[in-house]
């Protein structure tokens, strides 16, 4: 099957009046359609910039793409224009994003802001040539279909009373409730992928739990293909079917969920695991990794793990390990396993 | 033996203003009638949702807010209505430690002056003498020696997070208040902080009361852990009892909520109706305040009856009427 989404080597760097960060180092990434892809990694390894560069929203300069394919259902995304970009986003991708309190105007009710992203979203939907414009329906029939369809995604996303609710200003929603808007607001142009950049981190843990469910069960009522990034590998565990895990710019170790919890290969993945407090681990006993996250202005030759790496060689200080499959369906961009393996 | 810090009854209410006249129309409630003891060099868990309280106990433990009503007691002696110069000698014994290590330092200090602070307004320490006793602290809690003039802007959140350990334990406090220590920081990290706090434990023995809404941080760091549910305890219980024979219906729910990075983990996932707010906030005593999302089954007094914590089995507290209390013969 065609590949819905593929990121080929991206390498994105912003430049700065310190220097030239280099944010993206290689990433490889393959999405195919009703995929619930968990990107795992912490802070500043790059994997909100990787999503981000799917709907291009990336502000370019200071961000500057020096290499690589971003394709989507085999369309070439970077050489798309500005113009084509924007009906791209309203059709094919919707994202939601950590913080549902900023990512909704306080100044408007939600039927505004939902009805809006209906209308914008069918508007890059139909471009209607000139002479046809008088049989389209009039602005009031098109309203008012937006506000159903906005009702319905309301109901779609589990608002109780969303036809009454859709009055209400943003601060008449609880934390959970306003995420549920903002992934009405994103299903509004039916995408075919839904980026959620850390959808739960802000909620606790009882919302992130109806969040969560929420999310899996319109995967399955509507076909979404879901890339989910988070740093918190509980969340992935629940949610993913498959996981990649990214460090420093760069995909370091993809698999289905099963296999990278139970079989770790690389050892950023392991120290990852075993840093989360787990049920059987008695006082003394959790391991950190130790060290910190390089310097993305001048990150470390080779492997840029290495300096933490617990197994470090001699070739990881020198030349970067690329992705080798560790076994089914399973690969790892690390020294310790041969590539023919 | 005598607990090193006990609250009774502990209340805070915080005034809501509206109409006219901006008058005080009513209170909230955001401590409603507290209580929990914590034995020295024990580390005792206080886990909630936002909104639940858990923040404000810790502020009224240290008095940087005033209780509305209550009584807590340290070491003994009743602190409650101490006057502002005994504060400052508690405050040589008490210490926080804050969740945004970042908003917690000022960024016009250096690092040496941030710990060397603490040391000057209690000690009066200065000069060389502070500064010996700043770099052995330093050197406790894994900073270098070069990172004494440096400003809280040059370093990581874990990082800076040790800053803020080293200024709490340079007065040599016997009880430290954890807020959320590392809530702010990524998983590899908050294990090499988790790791410094116990072993800074062991070392100085510590007594912790450990704020946090993570319950898999709870599990790893506490002996006890006390559940809150919009200013009230619901379940008080040792952490293994806790997670492995939860009573209270929210433990439940909380414990089932924890996403375990364990895919094949089967459990039941208890899903809960609505949210913290969708219980009325202004709660005056008309039943169980978790009873608009509760998903056991409903007794009638559920709604009409506040159930008090009662003790259903040794060591273990719950505040819900489908736990009765264990009768005094069961006891002997």
């Amino acid at each position: 099957m065609a590949d819905l989404l593929n990121i080929d080597n991206l390498h994105l760097e912003f430049h700065t009046y310190d220097g030239v960060v280099k944010v993206l180092a290689g990433v490889d990434l393959k999405m195919q359609r009703g995929d619930v892809l968990g990107l795992v990694g912490e802070t500043g390894c790059g994997k909100s910039m990787t999503a981000l560069s799917v709907p291009r929203l990336i502000p370019m300069p200071p961000g500057k793409i020096t290499a690589g394919r971003v394709t989507f259902n085999g369309e070439d995304i970077l050489s798309k224009t500005e113009s084509e970009m924007e009906a791209f986003r309203a059709r094919h991708v919707g994202m939601i994003f950590q913080d549902p309190v900023t990512n909704l105007n306080p100044l408007f009710t939600i039927r505004e802001q939902l009805v809006d992203a209906v209308l914008y979203q069918r508007a890059q939907g139909q471009k209607v040539p000139g002479r046809w414009r008088g049989f389209l329906p009039s602005v009031r029939q098109m309203r008012k279909d937006a506000h159903d369809r906005a009702v319905e995604l309301m109901r779609l996303t589990g608002i109780p009373d969303g036809d009454k609710r859709i009055y209400d200003y943003p601060h008449q929603f609880s934390g959970g409730m306003r995420q549920r808007v903002l992934i009405a607001m994103a299903l509004a142009g039916d995408p075919d992928l839904l980026i959620a950049d850390e959808p739960t981190t802000a909620l606790d843990v009882t919302i992130q739990a109806q969040i969560l469910r929420l999310i899996r069960s319109l995967v399955k009522q509507l076909g979404l293909t879901v890339l989910l990034i988070t740093h918190n590998l509980g969340v992935v565990a629940r949610s993913c079917e498959r996981v990649a895990v990214m460090y420093s710019g760069r995909v370091i170790e993809e698999s289905p969920v099963r296999e990278l919890f139970k079989n770790p290969k690389h050892p950023y993945t392991r120290g990852l695991i075993a840093a989360v407090p787990q049920k059987d681990i008695s006082r003394g006993g959790l391991e950190g990794i130790p060290g910190m996250i390089p310097n993305l202005i001048d990150p470390p030759a080779g492997c840029r793990f290495h300096p933490r790496c617990p197994q470090v060689m001699d070739i990881c200080r020198s030349a970067v390990p690329p992705a080798v499959s560790v076994g089914a369906d399973h690969s790892a961009a690390c020294f310790l396993y041969p590539e023919d393996a | 033996m005598s607990p090193l810090l006990e609250v009774n009854n502990l209340q805070k209410h915080f005034p809501v203003r509206g109409g006219l006249l901006n008058r005080i129309v009513s209170d909230f409630r955001a401590v409603d009638d507290v209580s929990f003891a914590l034995r020295e060099g024990k580390t005792l868990g206080l886990v909630g949702e936002s909104g639940s309280g858990k923040t404000t106990i810790g502020k009224c433990i240290l008095r940087l807010l005033e209780p509305t009503a209550g009584q807590i007691l340290y070491d003994g002696a009743d602190i409650t209505h101490l006057k502002q110069r005994d504060l400052r000698r508690l405050r040589g014994e008490i210490q926080m430690i804050y969740q945004a290590p970042a908003a917690s330092l000022n960024g016009r200090m250096t690092v040496g002056g941030i710990i060397g602070e603490p040391l000057w307004i209690h000690e009066g320490l200065k000069g060389d003498v502070a500064r010996e006793r700043v770099l052995e602290l330093m050197n406790v809690v894994g900073l270098k020696e070069e990172h004494y003039y440096r400003y809280p802007h040059e370093f990581s959140g874990g990082q800076q997070q040790r800053i803020g350990i080293a200024r709490a334990l340079a007065v040599q406090p016997r009880l430290i208040v954890l807020d959320e220590p590392t809530s702010a920081l990524d998983v590899s990290v908050q294990a090499q902080i988790l790791n410094l706090l116990q072993d800074l434990q062991d070392q100085f023995d510590l007594t912790y009361l450990f704020i946090s809404h993570d319950l898999g941080v709870v599990r790893y760091m506490c002996d006890e852990v006390a559940l809150l549910y919009l200013g009230k305890i619901v379940e008080v219980a040792e952490t293994e009892v806790i997670f492995e024979a939860p009573k209270h219906p929210y433990t439940q729910a909380l414990i089932s909520a924890i996403p375990e990075p364990d895919p094949d983990m089967q459990r039941e996932e208890i899903i809960l109706r609505g949210e913290l707010s969708s219980s009325p906030l202004m709660h005056r005593g008309g039943g169980c305040p978790f009873a608009p999302r509760c998903h056991a089954e409903k007794l009638a007094t559920c709604e009409t009856v506040l159930p008090s914590l009662v003790e259903v089995e040794r060591q273990h507290q719950v505040a819900c009427h489908l736990h009765p209390p264990i009768s005094i013969a069961e006891v002997h």
